[in-house]
């Protein structure tokens, strides 16, 4: 029975478990014990899910200390003795994954997409070359197998509930960080993009009427993303960029609104379960991955959708 | 005392280029960033000292110098046929031992660089100097940056927040921060630094070949294949009454609207 170490997603808890399905693709569902790690959250959500669930007391691990959580993994290692340990891909958690790698001295794959076992042997997949190629790492060594696993990659359904056992985790930390957390600049009100069903982005085709992709996500119900080339132009902010140094969202429809699809942004969108875009050439390529291309002006298009929208509220009647 | 900085960089390829199937190098986005804060704390204090640290292969030699003719001090190269196909284990382990051989108040460094883009080396770097190291750094507030402490900001998934902490340590700074180098002045457009720019082996900082490289390294790169995506054959509708009916209709049955 293999061992697995899960350590908690601290931006969206909840999705915690589903690093849970790369544990799966590497052991099978029943070829592993789950134990998680939770830092100041409640361990119930986890109940029925994990084996083993480890509470770090409240006291230990303040405000995201990465160099007091690697040294409670690394201790959690050395009692458990772990076949591999995930971690999410948050800026925490890669701020804690290379550290814990060098401690325990074992190789580090960052930013994991997908795993399978061939010959019994783990291969990892990662996007590298800017989003342009898919690298499959091999781990060399004794050590842990040790990732972050790149957010929404993978989703976990749980079959049926696993009996859980808690313990607490209470050892004293010798190693803290001097990090402290003078203020916040601008805090994210919004939620995540990532938790839309719809998405209405917008690319360098729709600059002139950004400000109108709003109206139109309110009407469905979803959010506003955008494409790298709208955030470097100061329209749009860094938390709704979509891609390959932006986010990977997964929603039921994503809206395209004059992007051309590049390597970097489609990087994003693997998750995505259909695609309308709207473009002035037919030929960019994000219209051969879209079920529905509407060939024009961006702009035009909002406005003409806003009218013909049954479920838009500020339809003109 | 002014401040003694390191800025860890490093040369990609241009992924402008890289379909051209060319050899061109860039200075990773990031670490342009993390060397422009560096001359900007100068600019304001002549008595800072910059040096910059590279491990990479010899062609980035003329990069290398490039940056000499800006107000950096000393440059190191590190490389060695002996040091290909290493992974992020042993990029850090080198330049962390390089780094705790100088006298060193600041590692400055880039957040993740474009073509591996694992933000693992300087995470690494500051683990194996016993420092700590902050992600995402947007900004250095260069009235509270000394060899005491730093006061910056960094961005991360809830936003911008305003941190300090000690120094020595390693601070990661990223694009989003817009830090920009300076041109080279006029006369320092050909003037030979070659005095200052040191080249180093692993060997030189007392590494073995079983250390380095393929031999040293926790992974390997077993395949790299182009990115492929599933193609749809998708319908191409116009911006006409029909058009639009046909967007609603399919947000209908997707059950969206
Ligand atoms: C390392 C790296 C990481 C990157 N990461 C990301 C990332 O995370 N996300 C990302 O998005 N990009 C990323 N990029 C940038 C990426 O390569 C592209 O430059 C960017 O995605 C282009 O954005 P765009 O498609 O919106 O704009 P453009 O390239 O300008 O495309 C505009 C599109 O709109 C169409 N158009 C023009 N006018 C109109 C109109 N009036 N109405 C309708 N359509 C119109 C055009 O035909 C074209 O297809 C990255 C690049 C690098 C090198
Ligand atoms: N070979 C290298 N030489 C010097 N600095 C490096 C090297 N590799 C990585 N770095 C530094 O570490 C940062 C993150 O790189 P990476 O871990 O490869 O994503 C870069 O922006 C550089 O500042």
């Amino acid at each position: 029975m293999k061992k697995t170490c899960i350590f908690q997603d601290t931006e969206t808890p909840e999705k915690t478990a589903d690093l849970l399905a790369a544990a799966v693709r590497m052991y099978g569902r029943n070829g592993f014990e789950s134990h998680a790690v939770l830092v100041n959250t409640p361990p119930e959500k986890f109940t029925g899910r994990f084996h083993h669930v480890i509470q770090v007391a409240e006291s230990l691990a303040v405000d995201h200390d990465p160099r007091a959580i690697t040294e409670i993994l690394e201790t959690l290692h050395q009692t458990h003795g772990f076949d591999s340990i995930l971690i999410p891909g948050t800026t925490l958690g890669k701020m804690i994954a290379p550290r814990l790698a060098w401690r325990l001295k074992t190789g580090l794959a960052c930013g994991v997409t997908d795993l399978t076992v061939r010959e019994g042997r783990v291969e990892i997949t990662r996007p590298a070359g800017s989003g342009t190629v898919l690298e499959t790492i091999v781990p060399e060594g004794p050590g842990p197998v040790l990732m972050t696993i790149r957010i929404n990659a993978f989703e976990y359904t749980p079959e049926e509930t696993v009996p859980t056992r808690t313990s607490n985790y209470s050892r004293p930390v010798t190693t803290r960080s001097t990090l402290t957390r003078l203020g916040v600049e601008h805090p994210l009100e919004s939620r995540d993009i990532r938790e839309y069903e719809v998405l209405v982005a917008g690319g360098g085709g729709a600059t002139r009427c950004f400000q109108k992709l709003k109206p139109l996500a309110d009407a469905l119900n979803g959010a506003v993303a955008a494409s790298r080339k709208l955030v470097d132009q100061g329209i749009a902010k860094r938390h709704i960029q979509v891609g390959q140094s932006g986010k990977t969202v997964s929603p039921k429809v994503y809206l395209a609104l004059g992007i051309h699809g590049s390597m970097q942004h489609l990087a994003g969108l693997r998750g995505a379960a259909s695609i309308i875009s709207v473009n002035t050439s037919p030929r960019a390529p994000i219209c051969r991955l879209s079920d529905l291309v509407v060939q024009g002006d961006a702009c035009e298009f909002i406005e003409k959708l806003m009218d013909k929208l049954t479920c838009n509220p500020h339809k003109n009647t | 005392m002014p401040m003694k900085l390191i800025c860890a960089v490093k040369f990609v390829p241009d992924p402008d280029r890289l379909t051209a199937g060319s050899q061109g190098l860039i200075l990773n986005p990031d670490d342009t960033c993390a060397l422009g804060v560096a001359l900007d704390v100068k600019s304001r204090d002549p008595g800072v000292t910059i040096e910059v640290v590279t491990l990479g292969p010899l062609s980035v030699r003329p990069h290398m110098e490039d940056l000499l003719r800006l107000a950096v001090d000393r440059g190191t190269l590190i490389w060695d046929p002996g040091l290909e196909d290493g992974d992020g284990f042993v990029t850090s382990r080198v330049l962390g031992r390089y780094i705790a051989g100088r006298a060193c108040d600041c590692v400055l460094t880039g957040t993740h660089s474009l073509d591996g883009g694992s933000a693992q080396v300087p995470v690494q770097i500051a683990e194996s100097l016993g420092l700590d190291q902050m992600t995402g750094v947007i900004r250095i507030d260069p009235d509270r940056f000394d060899r005491t402490r730093a006061v910056f900001q960094a961005m991360d998934e809830t936003g911008v927040t305003i941190w300090e902490m000690a120094m020595p340590g390693v601070l990661s700074l990223t694009r989003e921060s817009g830090y920009k180098l300076p041109y080279p002045a006029l006369t320092d457009l050909r003037r030979d630094v070659s005095e200052t720019l040191t080249l180093l082996t692993f060997r030189d900082l007392g590494f073995s070949a079983a250390e380095v490289g393929r031999a040293g390294s926790r992974i390997r790169v077993a395949a790299a294949n182009p990115v492929t995506y599933g193609e749809k054959d998708p319908k191409i509708v116009g911006m006409d009454d029909e058009g639009i009916t046909q967007v609603v209709d399919f947000l209908k049955k997707q059950g969206v609207c």
